[in-house]
């Protein structure tokens, strides 16, 4: 595929555009140059009293209430009307994008904020759909400190040239209901054994849900640990057809041997993660993961998941990743979005969402760059339920993401393989 | 009403073009807007040359093949299912007065909405599900759910038991509309009656006498509900296999998938899915060739009886069964909503809460509003045209062509999945800011079709004398529709309405594709809810997808009523 450049696509002058530049400098680079010329005061005054429409999925009532909270506070600062565009998956809005792309509506795009994991982002960051370098701009993004965390300026490895901000982080936790089994598996190895003596109580969901791909880097990181150094490092490059030899067959041969004992004997992968809790609380599974681990008091309290559920992090490592918020090339309120995007990395917004009983995500923040009244607000209340505390959350390794073109090529091998019923 | 009056008659003559444009134009558009890209011309990828690539794409998908005969084999076995349930139905109780009740218990299935009634059978037939809860652990012996493959088995058993009941509420109703009509009913009941004096058992007497008058009246909604039940996605998505889906799950997936660059492949699948719908529609008019040479001889063979009081049996213990069905589904679904933690193999949940119920409400605001809006401005427009398009048969006095039924018909036939993503596509080059205007206009797609068919028949039915009289008396055109013609009609006009924003409530791909997901419904919210993580909030979206359309139908079948009274007292 001929890749363009963003001018290519952009440099198409409307009657907006005509208004704006001289014929001699290509509309993007006067735009971006012209953004990045205002000063934060600036940007509050022209963002203040528009609408922002926040494409984000919506499959979890508990991260819906935090966002319409959010647009509470954005209200009352900005006059900025928040709408929570609820996605049931993200690739959702990529398309809207790039249909728009498509039609030449370069600047009054209908996606203003877009929450995205590091394969969507790369899909878009291809595709030239997202506007760059605005990240530093913020005010509140100093607060990541993220000259001493690189973390925050790579998704899935790929560096997010001020592309999108970091939200939240998380990792993988497991959970299981007590009643029917009392030590649950510890380490991958063990979760192989533990499904052979409880057939059809554990599954994974289908690649390409999140979860799914999330739960196979885990095992592939997991089971290439004992390679040595510079086989291992080849997970945090593009997947080659080398490198795929060398990493990919021990786990082919580890689900090989484990897909006999999962729920519906390995015939029938559930298409969303979100159904592992349901099928818990139906009583099918007795074991499931999350990246979200403060859903699981939460759903205890509403009746979802039972009372004897515990949660805990295995002991050879748990996958964590950094989630993102980006604006699209297009976005029709770019001011406002910058706006919001600040407000949801103020102390304020982070501690707030780090509450168990609000979403329990993880903040972004570095302690070290608050003030110590800000620091007492990440504190942990006292626990409520029992499965609110993490076992192992101390001695679990963190795993960090493989390159995003590892899911792509696990995704497509796993569906060769196991997607079609033979 | 002077400038109504002169207006009118221009008004009339042009909106049965109106009404085509409206259905033509979208759908051909969208057409268009997906053979394109089917070809390999997406500008937006920098794809501006003709290929075959999505084909070959396609052909390469594995699985494809699984696909296509799942989607033919659900669909016709599923509507044929359908069919046959609905032609012993009326067989069996044509002289009864079952009939009615049957109907009357069966037609509020009707409006459920396909993703609800999905939700519903899901909930009943799962390994955890409401059957498998009534007989453990007493008469099973489980105390955990079994690890079967149902629903969402290969074969997809679990799709034919879905599309079947929520099908056959549609096929019967349209049936006893068929034989509502004055004269054709009457003609088909006294000759029923003449052939049972000659001796013939009411069952074969049905059969030979009654059907095959009948069944050209069905034929259309026959065909329209086997290409829909080819190309559906609610509830293959939720009941149905994903190793591998139907063919429309797929293409919807391939769509929305992270790599744009299966958006070729998406738009090559549909054009499949088109073709796959022609073949089974294809398969069916086969089917009725083969039925037809075979059954022509029996019709005059003399023979009275083929074992009609088995028949009758067995037509008893189908429509018991799926009652029962229908019944628990609902009362399954009523008890999760209301559910507190619900242990396997429990009958009834150990508390109930509101909780799901003040949550849902909660969050359910804005949707709540959106659905309702939309399928009123949607069925407010449809009214009016079809009206408007039926007075315009009156004063050119001939009927629609055979080629504007089948316009008509045209988005019932065409699958949506094909020209929805193109629609979308052509209304981003109009324009991309009126997002409600581009739903309700989708919307109207499916919503005109039903709404032209339920008024169609009565205004057709109208007694000529009344508007003959009047005329006679000097009353124009204007003043002899809207005095004479509406108020007479008004019935019918609230059940068509109520039929409108039912159609309009349970729309989940046009408002999905449209909306861009900016506007969100109750049933767009159900459908992804249904693959969440919670059963309890599931239901209660499910029930509300049931009240709402339920709210409706009560409200056309009261007001009719008090304006009337109003009227009569005024």
């Amino acid at each position: 595929m001929a890749h363009a450049s963003v001018n290519d696509v952009v440099d198409k002058p409307t009657a907006q555009t005509q208004i704006l530049t001289t014929p001699s400098i290509p509309v993007s680079n006067k735009a971006s140059a012209q953004a990045l010329k205002l000063s934060w005061p600036e940007i509050e005054s022209r963002g203040a009293n528009q609408d922002v429409y926040f494409h984000a999925w919506g499959g979890d009532p508990q991260i819906n209430r935090y966002i319409q909270w959010a647009a509470k506070q954005v209200k009352q600062q900005y006059q900025i009307n928040l709408h929570h565009v609820k996605l049931t998956d993200t690739s959702e809005a990529v398309s809207r994008v790039l249909a728009e792309k498509s039609a030449n509506n370069d600047h009054q795009g209908q996606v203003d904020l877009v929450w995205i994991n590091g394969e969507n982002f790369a899909a878009m960051a291809k595709h030239q759909l997202l506007a760059p370098n605005w990240v530093t701009q913020l005010p509140n993004f100093g607060l990541t400190d993220p000259d001493n965390n690189p973390a925050m300026t790579r998704d899935f490895g790929v560096p997010t040239q001020g592309m999108e901000a970091p939200w939240g982080k998380a990792a993988l936790t497991f959970y299981y209901d007590s009643i029917v089994t009392s030590s649950p598996p510890q380490t991958l190895q063990q979760l192989s054994l533990w499904a052979k003596q409880h057939p059809g109580r554990f599954t994974y969901p289908k690649p390409p849900d999140f979860l799914a791909t999330s739960f196979l880097k885990y095992a592939l990181i997991v089971l290439n640990n004992s390679q040595p150094e510079a086989i291992k490092n080849l997970l945090y490059q593009p997947a080659t057809t080398q490198s795929q030899a060398l990493l990919l067959p021990v786990l082919w041969q580890y689900l090989d041997e484990l897909h006999p004992h999962l729920w519906r004997k390995g015939q029938h992968f559930m298409s969303s993660g979100m159904e592992l809790r349901r099928l818990i609380g139906d009583g099918e599974l007795a074991l499931a993961f999350t990246f979200s681990a403060a859903e699981i008091p939460a759903a205890v309290a509403r009746f979802e998941l039972p009372d004897s559920s515990r949660s805990y992090r295995m002991q050879d490592g748990s996958l964590s990743n950094i989630h993102f918020i980006a604006i699209p090339y297009n976005a029709a309120h770019l001011d406002s979005a910058k706006l919001v995007v600040n407000f949801l990395l103020s102390p304020q917004a982070q501690a707030h969402k780090q509450q168990a009983n609000i979403w329990g995500d993880t903040s972004v923040l570095a302690l070290s760059k608050l003030t110590a009244e800000q620091q007492t607000w990440f504190e942990p209340p006292a626990q409520s339920h029992p499965s609110a505390t993490i076992a192992n959350q101390a001695i679990s390794p963190a795993l960090s993401e493989p390159d995003p073109s590892w899911s792509k090529v696990i995704t497509k091998l796993w569906l060769q393989r196991y997607g079609v019923m033979q | 009403m002077n400038t109504v009056a002169k207006l009118f008659n221009p008004i009339v003559r042009f909106s049965p073009f109106m009404m085509m444009a409206l259905l033509l134009i979208p759908v051909l558009g969208g057409l268009i807007g997906v053979i394109l890209p089917a070809f390999g011309w997406i500008p937006a990828l920098d794809q501006t040359h003709f290929s075959l690539n999505g084909f070959q794409q396609l052909w390469q998908t594995p699985g494809i093949g699984h696909m296509a005969l799942l989607s033919i084999t659900t669909s016709l076995i599923s509507t044929l299912l359908a069919f046959l349930i609905t032609i012993l139905i009326l067989a069996s109780y044509f002289t009864s007065p079952w009939l009615g009740y049957i109907q009357r218990l069966l037609g509020p299935i009707l409006v459920i909405p396909h993703a609800a009634a999905a939700i519903a059978i899901g909930f009943l037939i799962t390994p955890s599900g409401m059957l498998s809860r009534l007989v453990s652990p007493w008469l099973s012996g489980w105390d955990a759910p079994p690890d079967w493959l149902y629903p969402h088995d290969a074969m997809g058993l679990s799709i034919i038991l879905g599309v079947t009941l929520k099908e056959l509420p549609f096929l019967l109703l349209m049936a006893l509309g068929v034989l509502a009509q004055p004269d054709l009913g009457q003609t088909l009941r006294a000759q029923h009656k003449v052939a049972l004096s000659l001796g013939y058992c009411p069952m074969t007497a049905f059969f030979k006498v009654v059907l095959p008058s009948l069944y050209p009246h069905l034929r259309l909604p026959i065909l329209a509900v086997l290409a829909y039940a080819s190309a559906s996605v609610e509830i293959p998505l939720i009941l149905g296999p994903n190793n591998p889906p139907t063919l429309a799950v797929a293409i919807m997936q391939w769509f929305h998938d992270v790599d744009l660059s299966l958006r070729i492949k998406a738009s090559a699948g549909a054009i499949l899915q088109i073709q796959l719908t022609l073949l089974v529609l294809a398969c069916w008019w086969l089917l009725e060739r083969l039925v037809s040479q075979f059954a022509k001889p029996m019709l005059t063979n003399g023979e009275r009886e083929y074992g009609g009081a088995i028949i009758q049996k067995i037509t008893h213990v189908i429509t018991a069964l799926m009652l029962t069905i229908i019944g628990l589904a609902l009362v399954g679904m009523l008890l999760w909503s209301f559910a507190g933690f619900w242990h396997f193999p429990d009958a009834l949940p150990q508390q109930f809460v509101m909780l799901h119920w003040q949550t849902a409400l909660q969050q359910m605001h804005t949707p709540l509003i959106d659905t309702v809006l939309i399928a009123l401005c949607a069925t407010v427009l449809a009214i009016t045209l079809t009206l408007l398009t039926l007075e315009a048969e009156q004063h050119s006095g001939k009927s629609l062509s055979l080629l504007g039924s089948v316009l008509i018909y045209l988005p019932l036939l065409i699958p949506s999945i094909a020209f929805l993503f193109g629609l979308v596509w052509l209304l981003e080059q109009i324009n991309s800011q009126h997002t409600f205007i581009n739903v309700v206009l989708a919307h109207l797609l499916f919503v005109l079709p039903y709404v032209f068919l339920s008024l169609a028949s009565s205004y057709r039915r109208l007694d000529p004398r009344f508007s003959i009289v009047a005329a006679s008396l000097g009353a124009t055109k204007a003043k002899i529709f809207f005095r004479i013609k509406l108020p007479m009609l008004i019935g019918p006009i609230f059940i068509a309405c109520a039929l409108g924003l039912a159609i309009s409530f349970s729309q989940y791909l046009p408002t999905l594709l449209t909306g861009g997901g900016r506007i969100n419904t109750i049933t767009t919210e159900a459908v992804s809810l249904a693959n969440g993580g919670s059963r309890r909030i599931s239901a209660v979206y499910a029930l509300m997808q049931m009240i709402l359309p339920a709210l409706g139908f009560l409200l056309a079948w009261l007001l009719p009523k008090m304006l009337v009274k109003r009227h009569q007292q005024g």
